[in-house]
């Protein structure tokens, strides 16, 4: 035992810049071992990036080419787009900072790993801020680039570039600090209840987006000056002085048209507000973080068990039809989902934005009623509904096998034939998309007043999606696991999980293409009248190609987990 | 025990801790002496992990106080834990770190400086036999793997007081050795050991003194010989256990 313990002197001494190099470090190990074992991952995932990219900047670059024919509607619209953008940025990016925060804050062993070292709580948390910061928004940051560059295109100074970046840097740490609180408030005062408040909190925020949405938008039949007056009326509350989206909107919009001056003044509100935010939320959490670590670990819901017999006998009663082994298995899945916040909050919220999306629809029919677009809305609506579930099925249900990989010897020994557990995965991952994507598509026909044709073409192709997808990721679960790992995110990353990824993206725009093209085909045909038969053929053909696609990729993966060495 | 017996290191005075209505410890009032090694005995949720989480102050008791080295955990935690190391029943170890690294990341996290840090590990790495994969990242390791890799860590700084959950699960017999020495050696030297295990022989071989905690509280505690003749019986660590936290049930 020395007698001059060189740790004395650590105490109170910020370490933040260390843990800060740590993880810098373990980032750099991460890039340097995907680029070694996985190259062509890399590159695919490069690629599909730039895909995306580009075929933002296209968009964009085309609408804001449309606004500049009209200056007088850019002059208007602008600064609107930007001041919904950036509320939907605020709201999303608040939660989803909320999630992840509370994750790595309360949920990880490294935090208690880190406040059993002699590191103040302060820095702790600043990591984790920082950490969750940069997890929740440099989608935002990537995806502003081509907006930025294709804004840019009209804007009346270079210092353009700058400023929007500068802007989007200045904002993402407002609703971090946010998130960082409520994910904080949530382990302190409702230590029980994370699951249920969070829940709570999120539908209450969709359905008040809806219903704002819904009443913005009963407009009837009225001018498009008119419609964009009351529109801007109703939603004048969005552009108050004190709200973060109003300054970003009219900062960058002042950049557009070379107000620089009044650009850096909301840029300096923004940032001023940004570091103060942050610097509240990180104190303040910090100043009482290991209680809230305490009661989020010593919290035990007084709810919980009722909670867990209702999704328990819910989870055994949905399927009824299976024989009793698969049914147990597809329950304890369906359990698994349901007490799991970060996978049906992340479903909770795709489906939210759809469903408000979905509810403002009846003012485009007023727009778009004429040639084609009758089909083209449906279209559309079922290539976001095919994406959504897409990116469900690759992160959840592709990962279902693989995390099965520590309890094998249990399914090894289970009285049927081991391949057929396979069948309770597709199970769980049908009822669950079918569940949200029937209703999505079937709210859509409803809103549309799709024909009765059209609107069987459309539940017809999302089911047989749906077995594709679910089918796709099961089987190639199957057949590329990850046994070892129990990070579910880590497996859907792994090379199992991005060749499920492309195989479902293609497999995907395949069967939309071909909807797209029955669609284009029936552009010219009076509004009520059903499809040729031709694109009726195609759409048909599609669904079967899709589904058999599913269930042929499901075949191969339980032949080879027949063969797998339990 | 040695030298300077009489300066206690940690005191746990009549700390209780609840899980919601769950009373996890009941009013546990205990001192463990500079230069001792502890042994924490207990079933299964008795309560030994959670006591171990309120010494290292990650749990705060309800009621009731806990100091370390003279320190209150909760309101000077930051002192205590610069001269405290604690070692988790479930290894924490940063995935893309190999292991070099992530000892590295500790000695400066612990002000160690780098020449004393080197001087350490060489010996801690022959010792333990960690040498061979230390240049790996951490993800691919075995649990006993993992396993060295926190004890080095925990002993690359000299802690006055060493906390260890369960250490010897998934090493093999060279390294519980290796470990036991290590712990020996370290109260010798006048640091103190508080470990909790399941494992009654090595209490048995190593510990100067052993607390046996039932459904929260502590049923019993003193030496192998105190505890022989609470228990009325001449016999091993394992008879006395099962003695009292039967009798404990019957109660």
């Amino acid at each position: 035992m020395s007698t001059n313990n060189p740790v004395s002197s650590t105490t109170g001494r910020p370490l933040v810049g260390l843990l800060f190099r740590t993880k810098l470090r373990s980032l750099r190990n991460r890039v340097y071992q995907a680029v070694d074992e996985a190259p062509l991952r890399v590159a695919v995932t490069v690629l599909l990036i730039s895909v995306i990219w580009y075929g933002l900047f296209q968009l964009f670059h085309l609408v804001f080419q449309q606004l500049k024919r009209s200056p007088l509607e850019a002059t208007v619209a602008i600064p609107l787009v930007f001041n919904f953008f950036f509320v939907a940025m605020l709201v999303m990016l608040t939660f989803s900072n909320a999630i992840i925060a509370y994750g790595s804050l309360f949920g990880k062993k490294e935090s208690s790993y880190l406040l059993s070292s002699p590191l103040s709580p302060l820095d702790v948390v600043t990591l984790k801020y920082v950490e969750s910061l940069v997890i929740a928004s440099w989608g935002l940051v990537l995806l502003g680039f081509p907006l930025m560059m294709s804004m840019a295109e009209i804007a009346d100074s270079q210092l353009f570039y700058v400023l929007f970046l500068a802007f989007f840097l200045a904002f993402i740490p407002i609703p971090a600090a946010m998130g960082l609180l409520l994910a904080w408030g949530c382990a302190l005062f409702v230590p029980r209840r994370v699951t249920r408040s969070l829940a709570i909190l999120i539908g209450l925020t969709v359905s008040v987006l809806v219903v704002l949405g819904v009443r913005s938008m009963q407009v009837g039949d009225a001018a498009v000056e008119l419609w964009l007056r009351s529109f801007q009326a109703k939603m004048s509350f969005l552009q108050a002085a004190f709200l973060p989206n109003k300054w970003v909107a009219a900062g960058i919009d002042n950049a557009l048209h070379d107000r620089m001056s009044l650009s850096l003044l909301y840029l300096g509100v923004t940032a001023a507000n940004a570091l103060f935010l942050s610097w509240f939320a990180v104190r303040k959490v910090a100043g009482r973080f290991t209680p809230a670590l305490d009661r989020a670990a010593s919290g035990q819901s007084s709810g919980r068990r009722i909670a867990s017999q209702a999704s328990g006998g819910l989870a055994g009663s949905i399927f009824f039809y299976l024989p009793l082994p698969l049914r147990l298995v597809a329950a304890k899945d369906l359990r698994t989902f349901m007490r799991d916040p970060m996978q049906w909050s992340q479903l909770a919220i795709l489906f939210g934005l759809l469903a408000l999306y979905l509810t403002n629809m009846p003012t485009l029919r007023v727009q778009l009623s004429g040639w084609g677009w009758y089909l083209v809305i449906p279209f559309l609506n079922l290539c976001a509904v095919s994406l959504i579930l897409a990116t469900f099925t690759c992160r959840f249900v592709f990962p279902l096998v693989s995390l099965e990989g520590q309890k094998l010897w249990l399914v090894g020994l289970l009285p049927i034939p081991r391949g057929k557990v396979l069948y309770a995965k597709f199970a769980f991952a049908m009822t669950v998309t079918v569940g949200v994507a029937v209703g999505a598509m079937t709210m859509a026909i409803v809103i549309l007043d799709l024909t009765a044709v059209w609107a069987a073409v459309h539940l017809i192709v999302i089911l047989a999606i749906c077995v594709a997808l679910c089918g796709t990721s099961v089987g190639i679960g199957a057949r590329l696991p990850m046994f070892g790992e129990i990070n579910a995110a880590r497996i859907a990353n792994g090379l199992g999980g991005t060749t499920n990824l492309l195989t479902s993206l293609g497999l995907t725009s395949v069967l939309l293409a071909a909807i797209g093209l029955a669609t284009w085909r029936c552009r010219f045909l009076p509004i009520d009248a059903p499809p040729d038969l031709g694109s009726l053929l195609i759409c048909v053909s599609s669904a079967i190609l899709g589904a058999s696609a599913g269930i042929v990729a499901l075949r191969l993966g339980i032949r080879h987990f027949n063969r797998i060495d339990v | 025990m040695t030298q300077a017996e009489n300066e206690t290191t940690i005191v746990l005075a009549n700390a209780r801790k609840c899980y919601g209505r769950n009373v996890a410890v009941k009013g546990l009032s205990l001192e463990i002496k500079q230069g001792e090694l502890f042994a924490f005995l207990g079933p299964n949720g008795a309560g030994k992990t959670t006591t171990i989480k309120m010494i290292v102050g990650l749990l705060q008791p309800n009621a009731g106080d806990v100091y370390v080295c003279g320190h209150h955990i909760g309101s000077n935690g930051l002192a205590a834990k610069a001269r405290m190391a604690y070692v988790p029943d479930q290894p924490f170890l940063y995935e893309k770190l190999t292991g070099r690294e992530f000892l590295y990341f500790v000695a400066e996290m612990f002000g160690v400086s780098v020449e004393t840090r080197d001087h350490r590990l060489e010996s801690l790495l022959s010792r333990l036999d960690i040498t061979e994969f230390l240049d790996q990242l951490t993800e691919s390791y075995s649990h006993g793997m993992k396993q060295k890799i926190v004890i080095a860590a925990a002993l690359l700084h000299d802690p006055s007081v060493l906390v260890i959950d369960e250490p010897m699960v998934g090493l093999d017999p060279r390294t519980i050795r290796a470990v036991k020495n290590l712990f020996v050696e370290q109260t010798q030297r006048g640091g103190t050991v508080f470990m909790s295990t399941h494992t009654l022989d090595i209490a048995e071989a190593v510990a100067d003194r052993i607390g046996i905690i039932n459904k929260g509280e502590l049923i019993a505690v003193g030496t192998l010989e105190e505890l022989r003749s609470q228990a009325a019986r001449e016999h091993s660590l394992e008879e006395i256990f099962l003695q009292l936290t039967e009798a404990n049930e019957y109660e």
